[in-house]
């Protein structure tokens, strides 16, 4: 850690590993309610837990890149943070406003949570992903603004990388467009395409620069390549995504009311969509092959090449399947699409959060460059536990889905949806067992903050 | 000094072309395929397009090209201000791939046909409207070379960014030159 | 041939495809809005509607069921619920219905206590959502 202000991050991390648990108790409480339907009813009604598991996946996340930036930008920019104060008043507001939402999901009916903060004034709740009260809404837009203001004059003041830039652009298109959130008609068809503008642009485009971008920091810290070499691929691999992705968001058009013609530009581009990943895999293992030196820290080189593999297969691969208009025609809105769905966050944006937890706060906690041996290997193990944990739950899901598009939409006899669900529930069974042992997985991954700390820091044999 | 790299210009710019050319071949790909399953209905709407328009713009790409062509081998001899005519040239004969096809699609629009009238002007309008773009785009870097050549930016010794700019309009080109026959002429 | 793979280009070709692609998707966008009138079965929209979808929203309904596929799976697809239940009526009769402790073991939907004016808003905010042309989606009345 090079300078003082960095160390804002730390906070940050903490909240968003603990959002972190209370998405996945929520997660295991809805895989549930899928095999025992009556689960925690009425208390805890299913629109009410997914509502949950989903915004504290969001909030966690931002927390995630925002402690990301504070740590990585005063480094990469070789000077003190601009604000650390605002850094910090901004942590608590955004702590408070997503734990007073997310209580208020679980004390409220939701109705009435939408009388209360006045919904009828600007009405944007009740849509997927974007729950939150409008309050909140407006909320996030100002700890956001507050965010990048810190970020972008701590870029300006000091040296300018593409690292810091790629960075930058990416958490400004963030904002730009959580503001279609505040966009929504009557008119359902065209509520739908914009709210894509959030969804799709965030997690297929600008999340993906600060991905990339993050990446590219961790493999340049760990393995001394050459910067410029780095540098250069990122530019690459972040043209390539939104070339093939903005107009890829087309893959989302096909049935809801928009034109025909987005099943052939929605296919034709969002069927690209895997080659920036497949490069990004590619380009994490080249880097670490072409390593200048053995970096102690063998867990945040494993997160990073993780990271690079399951985004190739959750965004890319699993998003392949069912991105072509002919085969989505049958997929559309199944399991299918849920499967995707975990592999991708899991792979391309969870990992790669731990993955810069898993550099950064070991420096942060005083260490010079890395976790005891103990410590890094129980890390690796939650490391394997969360991940295959995640590749099975991805593959019961998908052959739930595959059932499920079968016996309701594509057999001679389709059955009903709940008839389905019943027929289907193997699958939910096996996927809630798998839940339990990524939550194993995760508490490892806690457990391995304590564990080992007084031990001395692992080393590596330098490279010949 | 390397005498004779391959490929030419700045090797990002291929891996761009490399992207670029399979999107449209993959919408080529797709053409055809859809055409085999309605070569009635492809037929009948093809012949509503203007093939001497179509030849023009052919004969105005291939042209720019050959400039392009002009515009490298001047500034490998040296010759800033001739390389810079040439990029001209070629800008103008791209102005007239524009002009000519823009009155082409001013004639379909105003018989009020769209990306969804059927299934073959869905193809048509989406592949030369993606590519007229793409010519929009060669322009934009081919002024943005010429204005560098004017200013004495390149030299025989180190000229890549009139390379890579070439590179790409002769993708633009070739590109065209794939979509002519294949939308205008074959049935 | 190091040398002839440059930052400087690779970072023309991300600014240059990006605004490139984005512009795309603008005209793309206009080309949408100018064909909408035709598929989006905006004539069936009043205030009996905007009611509905109020209604819709405030209760989460997305929180379980898909709409035109998108939103939670845990229940049915409700974009075509008004042809498969075949009536307003059919609708509100069934939301009506829900037990308010639910079905020991099984799913069920909650009671959210609707007014009279609320339940027929949402019944006939599905009935102009059946209405949208969906590019024959979902393959079949099940959804």
């Amino acid at each position: 850690m090079k300078y003082q202000s960095q160390k804002v991050a730390k906070l940050y991390f903490i909240a968003a590993i603990g959002l972190f648990v209370g998405q996945i108790l929520f997660g295991l409480i809805m895989g549930m309610q899928y095999v025992v339907g009556d689960f925690l009813f009425p208390e805890i009604p299913f629109n009410v837990a997914r509502m949950v598991h989903t915004n504290l996946l969001i909030v966690w996340l931002l927390f995630g890149f925002m402690g990301a930036s504070y740590y990585l930008v005063p480094e990469e920019a070789e000077t003190e943070l601009f604000a650390p104060w605002l850094a910090h008043l901004m942590f608590w507001v955004f702590l408070a406003a997503g734990a007073a939402t997310i209580l208020a999901y679980l004390l409220v009916p939701y109705a009435a949570l939408a009388e209360l903060t006045m919904n009828d004034l600007l009405p944007t709740m009740g849509r997927e992903f974007l729950e939150q009260p409008t309050i909140t809404k407006i909320g996030i837009v100002i700890v956001v603004l507050a965010f990048l203001f810190n970020i972008g004059m701590t870029i300006l003041k000091g040296r300018k990388t593409v690292v810091n830039l790629v960075l930058l652009m990416g958490l400004t298109g963030l904002a730009v467009f959580f503001l279609f959130a505040f966009y929504n008609p009557t008119n359902l068809v065209m509520d739908k395409y914009y709210w894509w503008w959030v969804v799709h642009l965030w997690v297929e485009g600008v999340w993906e620069l600060i991905l990339g971008s993050i990446l590219a920091f961790i493999l340049i810290k760990t393995t001394g390549v050459d910067r410029e070499v780095i540098e250069k691929w990122l530019y690459i691999i972040i043209a390539m995504t939104l070339i093939t992705g903005i107009v890829g968001m087309g893959h989302h058009y096909y049935w809801i009311g928009a034109p025909e013609f987005w099943q052939w530009w929605g296919s034709i581009f969002s069927a690209l969509e895997p080659i920036p990943f497949f490069m990004m895999t590619v380009y994490a293992f080249n880097m670490v092959n072409k390593r200048r030196r053995n970096h102690p820290n063998k867990a945040a080189v494993l997160w990073a090449l993780g990271t690079a593999v399951m985004a190739f297969l959750g965004a890319g691969v699993w998003g392949f399947l069912h991105t072509l208009a002919p085969v989505n025609y049958y997929t559309h809105g199944t399991q299918i699409t849920a499967a995707h769905g975990h592999m991708a966050f899991y792979g391309a944006y969870v990992m790669i959060v731990l993955g810069m937890i898993s550099y950064s706060m070991p420096l942060m906690r005083g260490r010079e460059l890395c976790n005891s041996a103990r410590s890094q290997s129980l890390e690796m193990w939650s490391f394997w536990l969360m991940t295959i944990s995640m590749v099975f739950i991805t593959l019961f899901l998908t052959a739930a889905g595959i059932l499920q598009v079968y016996l309701q939409r594509f057999s001679d006899n389709p059955m009903d949806f709940m008839v389905v669900q019943d027929k289907i529930a193997l699958f939910y069974w096996l996927r809630e067992i798998t839940g339990v042992i990524f939550l194993i997985g995760l508490i490892v991954y806690i457990a391995s903050f304590f564990i080992g700390q007084d031990e001395p820091e692992a080393t590596v044999e330098p490279l010949k | 000094m390397e005498k004779s790299k391959w490929p030419p210009g700045d090797l990002v710019i291929w891996i761009f072309i490399m992207a670029e050319l399979l999107v449209f071949g993959i919408f080529f790909a797709a053409y055809a395929f859809t055409r085999a399953n309605h070569v009635e209905l492809f037929n009948t709407y093809q012949a509503t397009l203007d093939r001497n328009a179509a030849l023009i713009n052919t004969l105005a790409l291939i042209t720019s090209s050959y400039f392009v062509v002009r515009a490298v081998a001047a500034i490998k001899m040296d010759d800033s201000r001739k390389c810079f005519q040439w990029l001209l040239a070629a800008l103008f004969m791209g102005l007239v791939f524009l002009l000519v096809k823009g009155i082409e699609y001013q004639h379909h629009f105003s018989q009020g046909i769209s990306l969804s009238t059927n299934t073959f002007y869905m193809f048509y309008l989406s592949m030369t409207f993606f590519h007229f773009l793409h010519v929009i785009l060669g322009m934009v870097i081919l002024i943005a070379v010429a204005l560098k050549a004017r200013a004495g930016g390149y030299s025989a010794r180190q000229h890549d960014g009139v390379e890579t700019g070439a590179s790409y309009w002769h993708m633009v080109d070739l590109v065209w030159m794939v979509l002519f026959p294949l939308v205008y002429v074959m049935n | 041939m190091a040398q002839a793979f440059t930052k400087a280009m690779a970072r023309n070709i991300f600014y240059g495809g990006t605004v490139f692609f984005f512009l795309v998707l603008l005209a793309l966008t206009f080309q949408t809005h100018r064909e909408w009138p035709e598929l989006d079965n905006r004539q069936a929209i009043n205030d009996v509607v905007t009611l509905g979808k109020k209604v819709w929203e405030d209760n989460n309904c997305v929180g379980c069921h898909s709409l035109l596929g998108e939103g939670a799976y845990f229940a049915p697809e409700l974009g075509n619920v008004y042809t498969r239940l075949g009536s307003v009526e059919a609708i509100k009769g069934f939301i009506m219905s829900r037990p308010k402790e639910g079905i020991p073991g099984r799913r069920s939907m909650p009671q959210f206590n609707l007014s009279e004016e609320e339940l027929t808003a949402i019944a006939e905010f599905l009935k102009y959502v059946a209405g949208i042309n969906t590019a024959g989606w979902p393959p079949n009345i099940k959804g």
